[in-house]
């Protein structure tokens, strides 16, 4: 960092170097170096800072101190992708060869037949409408990414020639001296060189849940633990501290994992993929259908070009219209249901990959818990007590009768300089908001809702002493009066560190009566801070101390520097001990994605010891299940000696995870089902979900700091917090959790199963009616009888009447438990596979087509041609210039006459496809049940199977119609020609599904299974 | 329901029997279909089948608003706020 090439700009050529170069840790070394060197180093001044003309040199040379946002996608490039991507590439191919087969025969044909043009524009028009449709969608859930941006400029307060200046914070440079205080956001990487009681909350960077502490020196060799450097956009939380900047921009430890986040490629979506499988299948059996018959045709003695019209006819004619506007709604639709359940998708595909998801990657802070400090248990009168720690304070209550309770509370309230910032009082005290120090807001908020108002306390014992904590003391300690105004004597409490508390008291409060401390009583506090200690929470110990009047009288002059009075011989009252709890819905979450067959996996920068704790606490690491370490310390032996295959769970810490092998990696998370990733870096968490996906799995990440937004963006779908997120990790994310709750997984995880098991409904129901569409086309070809059905009347059952009831496959309710079952198998359960296609257009297709034909034939026999009479009619029937064609009976048909009753037959082989797709969308319902057991709740599918009859019926018989789309009256009659074909759909799917059933795992399921 | 149905049937039914009960007057009655009511009565079945079909989809709104109460809710947006 900090040296010139690093500046120029980055050349393609180098780029996947750089991205290597990124996912390194981080190669800051100003730490190590003393204040003077890195003075010198950018050219500065410890005192003086930076001369203006030196400031302006750097930033010409370095640049504002900004991050450069991701390249954003220009609109019509989005656009396009949407007109252009998956789909759509099916349907314009369709389009492209109708124009092309009308351009033939507009070539060699006097009067061209005008079909093969319209079929191209509705194609055309079709694409278009859903391209704009699912562009508008996508647009709406990007203004609402737009208001998450941060929009206040940040200021900074720089020290330049000597004199503060106040400048924003994008002038910043590196070598410039800065200030920060308490609530202040640090304007870049900075060196601190000194330091007041400066804490800095790092959690969006490492994901440590507790202010850290800063000072000049250094304290660790890797930059990120050392105390002396600050990054750019943590928070300052309390104290002041001073500090050069080193490095700027995109060159900071954030910019850094910015940069590695937009500079990270993402696969297809789990959907995409799948969509495209269906197109090569649907793209198979055209094809083959066409070239099929195009020899047939060329052996029939048709001409070449003829037979080229009949085979672009027929590969058009397998383009399913309709479904790519279905397949849009569908997830459109679930998207909404999600949006209202308050998960965002940014993405349309991206509602069905949670279903299919195998691993979930979750940090831990602020994802898992609830990101502030909460008092978990207490130690007093020799027994440990637990707070509640619920959000709604629904958990247990302790016993908070009695005395020495009241004086704990006492002292936490008193030796405490957390208080409420003003003007929340209508707030519940959980929501108010703290000035001052993460564990002391626990502690204030936990008296205050235990024994009432601080403020009223600690106005009856006004403060006249106070030593703040500091490192080297480990405890903080006040003198306040009593309560009693006729009471002279001072009241001293303190806290701190357990062990400094002990060593300094020599009785110990229990049931309110002071009782020497002895052997027992020591070993009993040390076995309660051990354990409270080991399930990973930050303990405090709390004492006071009644101080003699005869010595320290009314008005004593406490001096806190030279400590003029007892700071030993207290009396131990007890010990408090603080966690980051899990968030309430959490464990009941985890349980269900790991009943769901979703292995979930903590991966958080925190310390291994409160990772595993809270491991623990939601379910991640289940009850009973050990890690080698867990194991080891039960036998007593070596955690070398234990076997690692005994242990189901394990606690990684970062560091370790630098030294493993690819091979090694994928042991672990092929062979623990439980799994903690403690101290990891964000290039760690990277590589973590690269592990999990090369293995196969389809891997979701939840964050909401920028140190997860690199996994963010690599897993397959990345999901982050609304609220509590950075922008960082907003952008990188495919789906935004708005209300933060990580229950919320579950219902992204149900519904993308759910969509995708109405996706294959949708798609069967939709391909059925193509076999009725396309079979008269071929007969028509090599039996040479009249047309039965024409491009007009396809086109308004695949984007008329089929629509409705394709849409509404996606309300269909779940035929099991679908959150007990494992996820799919990527590379076994396709969306749309062979059995799905041969179920649609083997079966159902033909029998439709059966009944369609029957129509037709019924038609044109009551008109006087006898089925016997058409084979080899077609010649002589489309003839313009024949007009005394005969029939059966001898009847003599002119042109027009006949192609009345052709377009007849049209509108009667239509109504016969609604009339069989009534009985299609009813079998579409479900995969496996009997319709009788799944039922018709679905209201939405009852009026799609109204809508659709209307829908031909108006057709057939709106005035006018002849002459626009050339469909006539039918004769009542006429409609139940479909109907016996109608019932033996239903019939046969319901024996099918009934043997399905009865012989699980037999020939029916392995065949026709979709 | 089932008398809705009926109702539907019958409202379809009607002119084609009623177009049946007029035919005195010619030999080639056979020949002659009456296209008039049967285009009226086609179009009035569509009318009622749409028409029931939008009153399915608007009961559905009242009678499962209960098992849905979530729907009235929009995400909540504005109380994102950015941290880092």
């Amino acid at each position: 960092m900090g040296d010139k090439d690093d500046r120029s700009p980055k050349k393609k050529k180098g780029a996947t170097k750089d991205m290597d170069d990124l996912k390194k840790e981080v190669p800051i070394t100003e730490h190590k170096m003393s204040v003077e060197e890195v003075c010198r180093k950018f050219q500065t001044d410890i005192v003086q800072g930076l001369t203006n003309a030196k400031a302006a040199e750097f930033l010409i040379r370095d640049g504002p101190n900004a991050l450069t946002p991701p390249p954003t996608t220009p609109e019509w490039v989005k656009f396009c992708r949407q007109l252009f991507g998956g789909f759509s590439i099916l349907l314009w191919t369709g389009a492209i060869l109708c124009f092309l087969a009308y351009a033939i025969q507009a070539a060699t044909e006097d009067d061209p037949a005008g079909d093969n043009l319209y079929l191209g524009i509705v194609l055309t028009a079709v694409v278009i409408i859903t391209g704009c449709f699912s562009y508008f969608q996508e647009a709406k859930s990007s203004k609402i990414m737009e208001s998450f941006k941060n929009m206040v400029p940040q200021q900074a307060l720089v020290i330049r020639e000597g004199e503060k200046v106040q400048i924003n914070a994008e002038e910043v440079v590196a070598g410039d001296l800065i200030e920060v205080k308490g609530g202040d956001r640090i304007p870049a990487d900075i060196r601190v060189v000194s330091a007041h009681g400066c804490k800095v909350d790092n959690s969006s960077l490492t994901g440590e849940s507790e202010p850290q502490n800063r000072s000049p020196d250094c304290t660790h060799d890797n930059p990120l633990e050392t105390r002396n450097i600050a990054f750019f956009s943590t928070n300052c939380v309390e104290g002041t501290a001073r500090g050069l900047v080193i490095c700027t921009g995109d060159r900071t430890v954030m910019g850094r994992i910015a940069t590695l986040t937009s500079g990270l490629e993402t696969g297809k979506t789990p959907i995409a993929k799948e969509i495209e499988h269906f197109i090569h299948i649907i793209t198979g059996v055209a094809v083959f259908l066409g070239v099929t018959f195009f020899i047939l045709a060329i052996i029939l003695g048709y001409s070449w070009l003829e037979a080229v019209i009949f085979l672009i006819g027929i590969i058009v004619a397998n383009v399913p219209e309709g479904l790519l506007a279905t397949v849009t709604v569908c997830l459109t639709l679930t998207a909404k249901r999600m949006a209202k359940k308050n998960c965002l998708v940014k993405n349309l595909e991206a509602v069905e990959t949670l279903g299919s998801t195998s691993t979930i990657c979750s940090d831990k802070t602020g994802t898992l818990t609830q990101n502030r400090m909460t008092v978990a248990h207490m130690w007093f009168d020799n027994q440990i007590h637990e707070a509640d720690t619920t959000e709604d304070q629904s958990g247990a209550s302790f016993d908070k009768s009695s005395v020495t309770w009241l004086s704990l509370a006492r002292v936490a309230g008193l030796c405490n300089r957390a208080q409420f910032k003003g003007g929340q009082d209508s707030l519940p005290i959980l929501k108010r908001d703290v000035a001052g120090d993460a564990s002391e807001s626990a502690l204030l908020k936990c008296i205050e809702l235990s024994c009432g108002s601080v403020r009223v306390m600690r106005d009856k014992n006004k403060k006249v002493a106070e030593i703040p904590f500091n490192s080297t003391n480990k405890y903080q300690l006040s003198v306040h009066e009593t309560e009693d105004p006729n009471d002279n004597r001072y009241l001293l409490v303190m806290k701190g560190a357990p062990e400094r508390i002990l060593d300094r008291c020599t009785t110990i409060l229990l049931q309110g009566k002071e009782q020497p401390m002895d052997e027992e009583l020591k070993e009993a506090f040390q076995n309660a801070y051990m354990e409270l200690g080991g399930l990973g929470e930050r303990v405090l110990g709390f004492c006071h101390v009644l101080l003699p009047e005869d010595q320290y009288p009314k008005g004593f002059a406490f001096d806190t520097d030279d400590v003029n009075f007892q700071t030993d011989n207290l009396c131990f009252v007890g010990l408090m001990s603080m966690i980051d709890p899990p968030r309430a819905a959490v464990p009941d979450a985890v349980g269900k994605c790991r009943s769901a067959g979703i292995k979930v996996i903590m991966v958080t920068g925190d310390h291994p010891i409160t990772a595993k704790a809270i491991a623990k606490g939601v379910g991640i690491i289940s009850e009973g299940n050990e890690t080698v370490e867990d194991i080891a310390a039960r036998l007593n032996i070596p955690v070398s000696q234990v076997n690692p295959r005994d242990a189901k769970a394990c606690v990684i810490h970062g560091t370790d995870l630098k030294d493993l092998s690819q091979d090694q990696m994928d042991d672990i998370l092929r062979n623990h089902t439980e799994i903690v990733f403690a101290r990891t870096s964000p290039q760690q968490k990277l590589i973590i979900v690269e592990g999990c996906q090369r293995l196969g799995a389809i891997v979701a990440v939840t964050g909401d700091g920028v140190n997860d937004s690199p996994a963010l963006k690599k897993a397959d779908i990345g999901v982050a917090m609304g609220i509590s997120g950075s922008d960082v990790s907003k952008q990188a994310a495919d789906m935004i959790l708005l209300d933060d709750n990580f229950a919320s997984i579950v219902t992204g995880v149900e519904e993308g199963r759910l969509i995708f098991d109405n996706l294959k409904k949708s798609i069967a129901y939709t391909l059925t009616s193509n076999i009725p569409e396309i079979t008269p086309f071929l007969l028509f070809i090599i039996v040479n009888i009249p047309l039965p059905l024409g491009t007009i009347t396809i086109l308004c059952i695949d984007l008329g009447t089929d629509m409705v009831p394709a849409i509404s496959l996606a309300y269909e309710m779940a035929e099991s438990d679908i959150m007990k079952r494992q996820p799919r198998n990527p590379t076994r359960d396709k969306l749309v596979n062979e059995r799905l296609i041969s179920i649609a257009y083997g079966q159902i297709g033909m029998i439709q087509a059966l009944g369609g034909f029957f129509s037709y034939f019924v038609i044109l026999a009551e008109n006087g041609f006898l089925p016997s009479i058409l084979v080899g009619i077609r010649l002589n029937w489309d003839n313009r210039s024949v007009n005394d064609l005969e029939d059966s009976y001898g009847q003599q048909w002119t042109y027009e006459q006949r192609k009345i009753v052709e377009f007849t037959c049209h509108t009667a082989f239509f109504v016969s496809i609604v009339v069989v797709q009534w009985a299609d969308v009813i079998i579409c319902k479900t995969r496996r049940n009997s319709v009788f057991q799944q039922g018709m709740k679905n209201k939405i599918l009852i009026f799609g199977l109204f809508e659709e009859t209307a829908l031909a019926a108006f057709l057939s018989y709106c005035p006018g119609m002849d002459v626009a789309l050339r469909m006539y009256p039918l004769k009542p009659t006429w409609w139940f020609c479909a109907f016996p074909y109608s019932f033996l759909i239903f019939v046969y799917d319901e024996v099918r599904k009934l043997l399905l059933r009865r012989n699980p795992g037999g020939w029916v399921e392995k065949e026709t299974y979709y | 329901m089932d008398l809705v149905v009926l109702v539907a049937f019958s409202s379809w039914l009607a002119p084609a029997l009623a177009s049946a009960g007029d035919k005195d007057k010619d030999n080639d009655s056979a020949f002659n279909y009456d296209y008039e009511s049967l285009r009226i009565g086609g179009l009035v079945f569509a009318v009622v089948l749409f028409l029931m079909g939008i009153a399915l989809i608007v009961t559905r709104k009242c009678t499962c608003s209960k098992s849905d109460k979530s729907r009235s809710r929009e995400p909540n947006v504005e109380s994102g706020v950015p941290r880092a």
